[in-house]
């Protein structure tokens, strides 16, 4: 199915199931510990042997000797996997750094070997007996002082690195009111709780790999490349991930090493990347260091926006496009972007949950803040003041899709109790606490994205959906079973999805918070099909036809959908296929974050003490699982704006913090209660679904919420994150 | 020799043990029961969370702990009853907890889930724990997903449930008869001593030996440091170590005491005390660590000797030769150093009450509130007697190499008026006691500064102020 004209009433807009808030259908295999993740395959690999990653100890260099005999020798061990034995490699093209490293080293940790052995523990032993030495070489690590040097990349995924409108130095320049601001945001772990697995299995010339991917296809595809393989000779499988947030986008070491290990071995495999190990050789958000120039009149209202970021990674790898939302969410008719890349030596930097906006509005939101007070203007006001209905850079001929971040922000406010707010930092106290409140746009872009399902009947009129589409704990199994549910005309427990696995369809996978809408149009895609199929065996016209209550109806006549299905039952595949909607309208999600916090006056503790928002994201399609999402990404927002940071050893080049101790996610003593409102939003031009992506809009501008109650608390504006009690207490007024 | 301990009712039995295999990869690569997840293996997550059920000194009455199971080691099982999240639905139908959870929400990704599941199900059947809020039940389990409040909200939405340990308990007191006394497994020699004379000559015979209580700390020098350890004393079955014995002069308490059970004690020596002890660890964590352990390896940013050493404890040590006594700060000789003579170990910690006059102020402060490791934590003691400051006992962790005494500061408080002046003036003393240092936790300038606003806080809540840090009520809406 096309999707190039914007969707008119179709079965979705019933509503009797879609949009109803419904259990997690996997709930029940979590709560008991049934579902099986992938380093627990027992069933179908019950005779897997273990293997133990030796990353690399140096950032930069090369292997100048490795020597495996002892580990080969130690008891237990099957098989040691490096560059020397493991045969010719590709690359795939989504991962920076080669996930077999050697003989050159691209970055700490770098997987240079893979010991196989019986047992986790005999493995894990064999691996400290791996010796290798190392031809270090110099490297750098450190963005501030590598930013100078910093160019302009290339376009990726589609994105341009700069982009202008107007004039904005003059514009600047002639402002009445300006803000010049720089703010730093550090490198970030995705941190989900299941690490990276992958358990692999050899039939003759074919893999079968089950793993922990958000994105099957593209597991399959870069698994072909780097095995040198044929992409039929692959068969991937991920039907449970322990969280993702990025992590877990592309093809990592786990998967990769479960082959060769395998492989080697002669026997199934399974790797997992130990936790200690996951931030330096796997992928993680990198730093960023960012200027942003705001020029307005005197009352706030924005005649010039300019936001520039530096970012680091790998040679050959990506920048944090952090500048982007600064492209569409305020008016302005002088405006800049640009992006500049720096090499680092670091371990990779990649995509986690909402690239770009998660960081980019951290500093965007603040210099709102900062005008806003300059101005002396509310800054909810200043916000509404400066919204736009079209693509500031295109203009009006480029309209969004919808648009209701005013909404937001005035229903948001009003929940929240905003009116209360003081605008003058310091002046409400409680106790020792300093209070404040703060208030941060949400803003990301919708992404719409090819995605196919396969929908079928059987005699018994039960429903199964087959689609590679992933759950990463985003609630895939339920909403496409809802989808499945309304357009057939069936109950939710009549309805089996099945997910994540390469023999299915190929679907839009997890990421970019485009899953949701793209997975669930697909199967109203292949269900449209298969209701014409049913329909005509119903002796029906299709058009004409009503599903509901397992009955087709049409004409004054019913008949059971299992009928209709016949005894063989009746299938039916299709994909969603995205025209240009996209380019004719600006599509995006857009939020309000609001927030209270306490900062103790004596210590520099942050206390968040109340969070709230309102997001329009289209149709939601459960608001059970989309308050779920939403919730958890201000969870993580508050770990940006307070306490998450990669510490880098600017000596060796590495994450020193790069485990669950010291790498700190926020816990639930760190979140207080969360208010959600969904503005009600149906968006036409996005999917036949008329829903929009939600998995990411909560954690954009939740950080920056918070730091802007930090300075209404206290009158302490930090620029540098995480905002940590040691800077707060630095800039404190004496008690 | 071979442990044995009780899954589901039935006795699991394990020869050949290796004693620093865990207990979580026992459970998972051995019996398949992969419902227990491995998150970090280092005891931060919590998705590992198991129940162990172990019968009270005189075996009358048993209890229930939730423990990280990633890093206890199968020694530690010998004796015990083991409740993983398997243990809960009976034939595919759902425990009400597990019920409740699914219909809050309470689960995402799923793979902390069952850590939760497990540390609520403590709860409702009254395990070790289970008269904390729900809030601190979970505050040893992490979740990137949800953002807690579906979790808290399934654990507040269910009641106590009925559980019959009576059969449990039999079974226990019959495996105590025959308890594992230790092993050997290539090589590495293990012993598991059930009196303090046993303990004590073990140690004669063999001075290097790891004694482990909680495996807290030394299990992560294996799950993460991958060390080996060549000869291991595990003192969890040694008679007498988990006494508490509370009186007007103050509480005794045996070096085996977890954390979890000295908490109610330690709250009635003083409510800031009870409050630092809620914030070490999650509750698994003090379910497990011990007292004497978190002395005993005498890290410099341990959260239990400032608050001790504050209030006056003193550290009994014990060896064949005999028994020593010494004020708890003078076991603290160095980085990584302290005052045990081979063979010894240590026995028990006393703690004398304060007298209803004193002035005491404990602070832990860190990043995040809870799980966390302190940036710097302050314990302060002043006995104020008509309005002089006649004692003071000040200590901090975090502040330098050990934790240590600040005894310019007391100085400079002792024989003063207890007034803002005094405090003044204690701060510049305190300025001059340590020279922290700069880290990921904190700034050697934010140390510096915080530690004296400490005393400030002090002295604002004897003027009446509440200085609570989690206080969460609203000043809006």
């Amino acid at each position: 199915m096309k999707f190039d004209q914007p969707a008119t009433l179709n079965p979705i807009d019933r509503g009797r199931v879609i949009g109803i808030a419904h259990d997690r259908i996997d709930g029940p295999a979590k709560v008991t510990g049934t579902a099986p993740y992938a380093y627990e395959r027992h069933d179908v690999a019950p005779n897997a042997a273990y293997g133990w990653i030796v990353g690399s100890a140096i950032a930069k260099g090369s292997i100048s000797a490795i020597d495996t005999r002892a580990a080969e020798a130690a008891p237990g061990v099957f098989a040691v996997v490096t560059h020397e034995n493991a045969g010719p490699l590709g690359k795939g093209e989504m991962n920076t750094a080669h996930l077999l490293g050697g003989p050159r080293i691209e970055h700490f940790d770098q997987a240079l070997a893979l010991v196989v052995a019986g047992t986790l523990e005999q493995a894990r032993d064999a691996a400290r007996l791996v010796r290798i030495d190392y031809a270090r070489e110099e490297g750098q690590f450190e963005l501030a002082a590598e930013k100078d040097k910093a160019v302009k990349p290339p376009v990726s995924w589609g994105t341009q690195p700069d982009s202008a409108a107007g004039d904005f130095d003059a514009g600047f320049a002639s402002a009445a009111v300006k803000i010049d601001r720089t703010y730093t945001t550090p490198d970030h772990s995705h941190a989900m709780m299941e690490p990276h697995a992958s358990t692999a299995a050899w039939l003759g010339g074919r893999l079968t790999l089950w793993t922990s991917n958000q994105m099957i296809a593209w597991a399959v595809k870069e698994l072909a490349l780097t095995l040198k393989m044929k992409p039929e000779d692959i068969h991937v499988m991920s039907p449970y991930i322990g969280g993702g947030f990025g992590s877990k986008l592309f093809l990592r070491a786990d998967a990769v090493l479960a082959a060769l290990g395998a492989r080697a071995a002669g026997r199934p495999v399974k790797v997992a990347i130990a936790r200690p190990q996951i931030p330096n050789n796997t992928t993680h958000r990198p730093a960023t260091i960012q200027r942003i120039r705001i020029g307005a009149d005197k009352n706030g209202v924005i005649d010039a926006i300019g936001h520039e970021v530096w970012s680091g990674d790998l040679p050959g790898g990506g920048i944090e496009s952090a500048a982007m939302q600064t492209r569409l969410l305020y008016g302005g008719k002088n405006r800049m972007t640009a992006h500049r890349l720096a090499v680092l030596d670091l371990p990779e930097g990649n995509a986690m949950r909402a690239p770009g906006e998660a960081v980019g509005l951290l500093a965007l939101e603040v210099a709102m803040d900062e005008l806003a007070e300059k101005c002396g203007v509310d800054p909810v006001e200043l916000r509404i003041r400066n919204d736009v209905q079209y693509d500031p850079e295109v203009g009006p001929k480029r309209p969004f899709s919808s648009r209701k971040l005013i909404e937001c922000l005035r229903q948001g406010a009003d929940r929240f109790g905003w009116s209360k707010r003081n605008p003058k930092p310091g002046q409400v106290r409680d106790g020792h606490w300093l209070v404040g409140m703060g208030v941060a746009a949400a803003f990301r872009n919708n992404i719409a994205s090819k995605s196919g399902a396969r929908v079928s009947v059987d005699g018994k009129g039960q429903v199964t959906v087959e689609t590679d589409m992933t759950d990463i704990g985003t609630g895939s199994y339920t909403i496409i079973a809802q989808t499945a549910a309304e357009m057939l005309g069936v109950a939710m427990e009549a309805v089996t999805v099945r997910l994540g696995d390469s023999k299915y369809p190929v679907s839009a996978g997890s990421g970019g918070q485009w899953g949701g809408n793209s997975s669930t149009a697909g199967v109203y895609a292949a269900c449209m099909v298969l209701r014409g199929i049913l329909a005509q065996k119903a002796g029906f016209n299709a058009e004409d036809a009503e599903f509901e209550d397992g009955m087709i109806k049409a004409a004054g006549k019913a008949i059971p959908l299992k009928q209709a299905a016949g005894r063989d039952g009746a299938s039916a595949e299709d994909k969603i296929e995205f025209g240009d909607l996209s380019k004719r309208y600006a599509q995006a999600t857009f939020g309000a974050h609001f927030c209270e916090v306490g900062v103790d006056m004596h210590t520099g503790e942050t206390r968040v003490r109340r969070m709230g928002g309102a997001f329009a994201a289209g149709r939601i399609l459960n608001p059970k699982a989309a308050r779920s999402q939403v919730i958890g990404a201000m969870a993580m927002g508050v770990g940006a704006a307070l306490m998450e940071e990669l510490t880098v050893d600017t000596r060796f080049g590495y994450f020193v913090n790069h485990d669950m101790a010291e790498y700190q996610v926020p816990v639930h003593a760190d979140i207080p209660e969360q208010d959600v409102l969904f503005v009600d939003e149906l968006d036409d031009k996005s999917s036949p679904m008329k829903a929009k992506g939600v998995g990411e809009l909560g954690i954009c501008g939740a950080g920056a919420a918070v730091a802007n109650a930090i300075y209404n608390a206290c009158g302490v504006r930090i620029r540098d994150y995480p905002l940590t009690l040691d800077k707060v207490i630095r800039s404190l007024p004496a008690a | 020799m071979s442990v044995r301990f009780l899954l589901d009712g039935e006795i699991v039995e394990i020869t050949d043990v290796d004693p620093t295999s865990t207990i979580l990869n026992y459970l998972r690569y051995r019996l398949r029961r992969t419902g227990t997840k491995e998150g970090c293996a280092e005891g931060d997550c919590g998705a590992c969370t198991v129940l162990l059920g172990e019968l009270d000194e005189g075996a009358e009455t048993m209890r229930w702990r939730s423990v990280n199971a990633c890093i206890l080691f199968l020694p530690m099982l010998d004796g015990k009853a083991l409740l993983t999240v398997e243990s809960l639905a009976v034939d595919g139908k759902l425990n009400p907890l597990q019920a409740c959870m699914a219909e809050n929400g309470s689960s995402q990704c799923g793979f902390c889930t069952p850590g939760f599941v497990m540390s609520l199900y403590g709860r409702t059947i009254g395990a070790s724990g289970h008269d904390l809020p729900v809030a601190d039940v979970v505050a040893g389990n992490l979740c990137r997903c949800t953002g807690y409040g579906p979790i808290l909200a399934a654990g507040d939405g269910i009641g106590k449930l009925s559980r019959d340990d009576q059969p449990t308990m039999v079974a226990l007191r019959e495996m105590a008869e025959t308890a594992c006394a230790g092993g050997v497994f290539e090589d590495r020699r293990w012993f598991a001593p059930r009196t303090p004379e046993a303990l004590a000559g073990l140690l004669a015979a063999h001075p290097d030996a790891r004694i482990i209580a909680g495996a807290t700390d030394v299990g992560l020098w294996v799950t993460k440091g991958l060390k080996t350890i060549e000869t291991m004393v595990f003192i969890g079955n040694v008679a007498g170590m988990k006494a508490i014995v509370e009186d007007e002069a103050g509480v005794t308490l045996g070096a085996g005491v977890p954390y979890a059970d000295a908490h109610a004690a330690f709250s009635r020596l003083h409510p800031d005390l009870g409050e630092l002890v809620r914030r070490i660890g999650g509750l698994q964590v003090r379910n497990a660590g011990t007292i004497g352990g978190n002395i005993a390896n005498g890290s410099p940013i341990g959260d239990g000797p400032p608050a001790l050493i504050a209030l006056g404890a003193e550290l009994t040590l014990c060896s064949t030769a005999g028994r020593r006594t010494m004020p708890l700060e003078n076991f603290f000789l160095d980085y990584g150093r302290q005052d045990r003579q081979p063979g010894e170990y240590v026995e028990s910690l006393w703690i004398p009450r304060p007298a209803p006059q004193d002035i005491i102020h404990i602070s832990k402060l860190s990043r995040r509130f809870d799980s966390d490791i302190s940036a710097v934590c302050g314990a302060f003691a002043l006995t104020v007697e008509n309005g002089l400051i006649v004692r003071a006992r000040i200590a901090f962790g975090g502040m330098a190499a050990t934790p240590c005494r600040a005894s310019g500061c007391e100085a400079a408080l002792v024989g003063k008026p207890f007034a803002a002046e005094t405090i003044a003036s204690g701060t510049i003393a305190l300025a001059g006691d340590f020279s922290p240092i700069t880290d990921v936790r904190g700034t050697a300038t934010y140390r510096a500064e915080v530690a004296a606003n400490l005393l400030w806080r002090l002295w604002y809540r004897a003027q009446g102020e509440d200085i609570s840090v989690l206080a969460l009520e609203s000043s809006h809406g």
